[in-house]
């Protein structure tokens, strides 16, 4: 008995040796309640914007951890960007703003307002910046579809024959980049499928395949789309197929070459950026994910052809939405 | 391959093989149950509620059907189907088909046994363990029968976790120095790649128990979740890994016993390409001695816990309750469409916020129902001593009771620490067997209440927060076969705490200030009528009510009652 306790006071001597010593886990609580008080004022380092060759930093400092909201209105554009965080300091490192938007539309060349707001304290402070250049679309990015120029003829389209269909290029206020954008719904209530368009490579060279690169890492799909669901059905669906010639035939051969798919429910009300990894993007049969057909490699250089197709289930038949600004960028994701 | 193709398979080749043997057999088992229940919503509430339904009625009837198939002696193979049908369902619309349970299991050469598909596995209180650290102790019997319903559901048994993969173990026995060694291995898929950026996770674990004699046992216990590596192109792995040495020492003196056991380990929890993601090591012990009293029928533990800040275990860990979870009804109420909270009876009878296994991050605690040990014995960063006493008398009188007292190891938001009492109060009373009764009359009496206090320099650190809960139960016997069940449920919150928000990594980012004067009761009645041991026909009156009365708290709610009234028939094959 006496080993044994022995043991195991040896053991629990080894034991705390190996744990570390910490003052507390998390901010200080008797610093988040302290009264709130702003050290250094909030502004920005610059009043004119050239987002061609930089960001404006906004920065401000407070006594204690609180949860702030940096909202900056465009006046001409009514583009608004929202920039957020939960910390005592506003630096590059949290409110660096590259000119890019978070409601559509875009910001143009105008004069903007930033405003502070801390709604625990009740608390809130203003400054002005204006933008003398806009953010330009990053170094290496690839647009597939802008629908400035209508719908190119060598894309191939298809649109089912059902009730109050459309699918137009539109140039109104609801452009959220440029004059125009797509616009496609209706109703069809004996087949999924609204309306495709097919973005065939061919329509951009001479090749069979898009000039993205071999690492899927690096190639970054983006679309904006806009959402107006019926709110009945609350029902839309785009789906975005990415078809790889892996063997440079000019075909795809869905038997025996990779496809992979990026869905997602068209759920919310206004313009929205998506933009997915290529490497993330999985095999999907029926909205559920699949092992791919092919090589079971993304190969990004042998993709043939992008796909947008509407969906939309036929027990409720009516679906819309519009895109814009289809494209591929490399290494990050578009920053709008 | 789905679970169906699987089990028509496996199916198939049982029927290939029994057909050259003559002592295949084939039962059946399962169940069935129907449900009707009929929720009524009243809001006390400074606007009155006009957006939200105040009605509810829903039920549904189900089959559970297995087939248990010895297609010879050392093999068996199980499948159970289910077919539901949600009252209102027509023609398909609202029948649910499903294969609810598939599994094969054998013995090789009489000496090791397997088991594949389905798995309900339990490890150590450290390693893999549903602890059910928040439900009632003490549960009435009118709960209880739903609470049966919940654990069916989610195949709650014994502290089990429902898995998926394959279990093996056998033992040695010895003649000298060695009694016995047992062995045992699993390994399972916590969740599938979805052949992109999320990456096949699996969880192996093993034991080895070695029996000296009686009178002492040691064992060694391992258990690791970790990514496959190379299912996907996402070269960050996670891994979990905890190694656990037990021990358990029984001396006899006189007619009497005293037992020393516990355990001790240490675990490790890591990504192995993330940056931002700290590496966590740490320790845990608990040890504790049991002397039985054979006079007085009563069994005395007195233990000590340690179990470090950073010590984490996702399979003891995960929890049973999970609180971000819709309610199944009134999910939202009031004009500002508030979300519902979880409340007493959402705890006791709805199966929708309960996890049927393990999850891979840290579950979400909530203080309302557990401050002290939201994870059970696993609970980091908790250090201090704890004492148990049960008693059973001759004609039945079950007490139980335990005292925690516990401490933090490391302050959260503070140096000072946060200082843990819980008191637990059960007892069950046979009163037919004390006054001679003919027919069965017992009464349940439980009672916890959990302290937590921190004094600290600074008085806005300062936490006093209690939390009582008192249980009370009938069941009798009015004839045979029909009984009259009852239950009541008082839960008081009173005092101040802080709500920990953590990120991805279980790192404390921010602490909400919460003062609570919250008080919850559930009363419910019920007639049961048993069929048979394994059939019964239950109707039920229960109202429960949610009444916040703090006036400081940030997420003030709205007072509340609901009303229930269900008929529920289940039956076991």
């Amino acid at each position: 008995m006496k080993k044994t306790l022995l043991f195991i006071g040896l053991v629990s001597i080894g034991l705390s040796a190996c744990r570390k010593e910490n003052t507390f886990d998390g901010p200080s609580i008797n610093e988040i309640n302290s009264k709130f008080a702003i050290l250094e004022s909030f502004k920005v380092d610059k009043s004119t914007a050239d987002f061609e060759t930089g960001n404006a930093i906004f920065s401000a400092r407070f006594n204690k951890i609180v949860s702030w909201k940096i909202t900056i209105k465009g006046s001409i554009s009514k583009a608004t960007k929202i920039i957020s965080g939960e910390s005592k300091v506003i630096d590059a490192s949290n409110a660096s703003w590259n000119g890019s938007t978070t409601l559509f539309p875009l910001f143009k060349t105008e004069n903007c307002t930033a405003t502070l707001l801390i709604a625990s304290e009740n608390d809130s402070a203003s400054t002005t910046i204006s933008i003398s250049k806009t953010k330009l679309l990053p170094t290496g990015a690839r647009m597939i579809a802008n629908f400035e120029n209508g719908l190119d003829p060598k894309w191939t389209k298809f649109f089912q024959s059902g009730a109050s269909m459309e699918c137009l290029v539109k140039a109104d206020n609801f452009a959220p980049e440029g004059t125009k954008y797509l616009n496609m719904g209706g109703t069809v209530n004996w087949d999924w499928l609204i309306g495709l368009v097919d973005f065939n490579a061919n329509a951009y060279n001479n090749n069979v395949t898009f000039p993205f690169s071999t690492n899927p890492e690096n190639e970054y799909f983006n679309v904006l789309i806009y959402g107006d669901p019926d709110p009945k059905t609350n029902m839309t669906k785009a789906l975005f197929q990415f078809k790889e010639d892996e063997n440079s035939d000019g075909v795809f051969d869905p038997t025996k070459e990779d496809e992979y798919d990026y869905s997602v429910d068209v759920n919310w009300v206004g313009w929205r950026l998506i933009s997915v990894k290529y490497a993330e993007m999985v095999t999907l049969e029926n909205g559920s994910p699949i092992p791919p057909k092919g090589n079971k490699l993304h190969n990004p250089d042998k993709i043939g052809k992008i796909s947008f197709l509407q969906l939309a289930n036929p027990d409720f038949g009516f679906a819309r939405c519009k895109i814009d600004l289809v494209s591929f960028t490399q290494n990050k994701a578009l920053d709008l | 391959m789905n679970k169906k193709t699987i089990f028509f398979i496996v199916l198939a080749l049982a029927s290939l093989q029994g057909y050259a043997q003559k002592a295949r057999k084939l039962s059946f088992i399962g169940g069935a149950r129907s449900s009707v229940f009929s929720n009524a919503l009243s809001v006390s509430d400074t606007l009155i509620d006009t957006t939200t339904a105040k009605n509810n009625y829903g039920g549904y009837t189900l089959l559970d059907l297995g087939f248990n198939i010895q297609p010879n002696k050392q093999t068996e193979i199980m499948g159970m189907f289910r077919i539901k049908n949600n009252y209102g369902g027509f023609w398909g619309s609202g029948v649910q088909f499903d294969v609810r349970q598939l599994w094969v299991k054998g013995v090789v050469g009489n000496a090791l046994r397997y088991q594949i598909g389905d798995l309900n596995l339990r490890q150590s209180p450290f390693t893999l363990y549903n602890h059910h650290a928040d439900q009632l102790d003490s549960m009435p019997s009118v709960f209880k029968l739903q609470q049966n319903i919940v654990s069916y559901e989610q195949f709650y048994q014994n502290n089990t976790w429902r898995m998926q993969g394959a279990n093996v173990d056998f033992g040695l026995s010895f003649s000298k120095f060695l009694k016995e060694i047992n062995f045992n291995g699993f390994v399972t898929r916590l969740n599938a790649t979805n052949f992109a950026n999320v990456n096949e996770r699996l969880m192996t674990g093993g034991n080895i128990s070695v029996f000296q004699s009686n009178q002492f046992r040691f064992g060694y216990t391992y258990n690791s979740t970790f990514d496959l590596k190379a299912t996907t192109a996402n070269n960050n792995l996670f891994s979990n890994t905890i190694h656990t040495f037990d021990w358990s020492i029984n001396h006899a003196i006189a007619q009497n016993n005293l037992k020393l056991a516990g355990e001790a380990g240490i675990s490790n929890w890591n990504y192995s390409a993330d940056t931002l993601a700290p590496v966590l090591n740490d320790y845990f012990v608990n040890a504790y001695a049991k002397l039985y009293l054979a006079y007085f029928h009563t069994n005395i533990s007195v233990g000590y816990l340690n179990v470090g800040p950073d010590f984490r275990s996702i399979g003891a860990q995960s929890k049973d309750v999970n609180y971000n979870a819709p309610t199944l009804f009134f999910n939202r109420f009031t004009n500002n469409q508030q979300l519902r909270p979880i409340t007493l009876i959402d705890m006791i009878g709805n199966e929708n916020i309960y996890n049927r296994t393990i999850s891979t991050s840290l579950a979400s605690e909530n203080e309302v129902f557990n401050d002290i040990l939201p994870f059970g014995l696993a609970t980091f960063n908790r250090v201090g001593a704890y004492g148990k006493l049960q008693y059973q008398s001759k004609n039945n009188i079950h007490v139980q009771a335990e005292v925690y007292r516990l401490n933090e190891i490391r302050g959260q938001g503070s140096d000072a620490l946060k200082a843990f009492s819980q008191i637990k109060l059960n007892s069950k009373i046979p009163f037919h067997t004390l006054i001679g009764l003919a027919n069965k009359l017992e009464v349940q009496l439980g009672m916890r209440l959990q302290q937590t206090t921190r004094n600290s320099i600074y008085a806005t650190e300062n936490i006093d927060y209690k939390n009582l809960q008192v249980s009370l139960g009938l069941n009798y016997e009015i004839i045979p076969d029909l009984e009259l069940l009852a239950g009541f449920v008082q839960q008081q919150n009173n005092g101040n705490s802080f709500i920990t928000e953590r990120n991805e990594y279980s790192e404390v980012t921010y602490f909400r200030n919460s003062n609570y004067n919250l008080s919850q009761q559930i009363a419910a009645v019920g007639l049961r009528i048993n069929f048979s041991p394994k059939a019964y026909l239950c109707a039920l009156l229960q109202q429960s009510s949610y009444q916040d009365q703090s006036t400081i708290n940030n997420k003030a709610m709205a007072d509340f009652k609901i009303n229930q009234f269900g008929l529920i028939y289940n039956i076991l094959l």
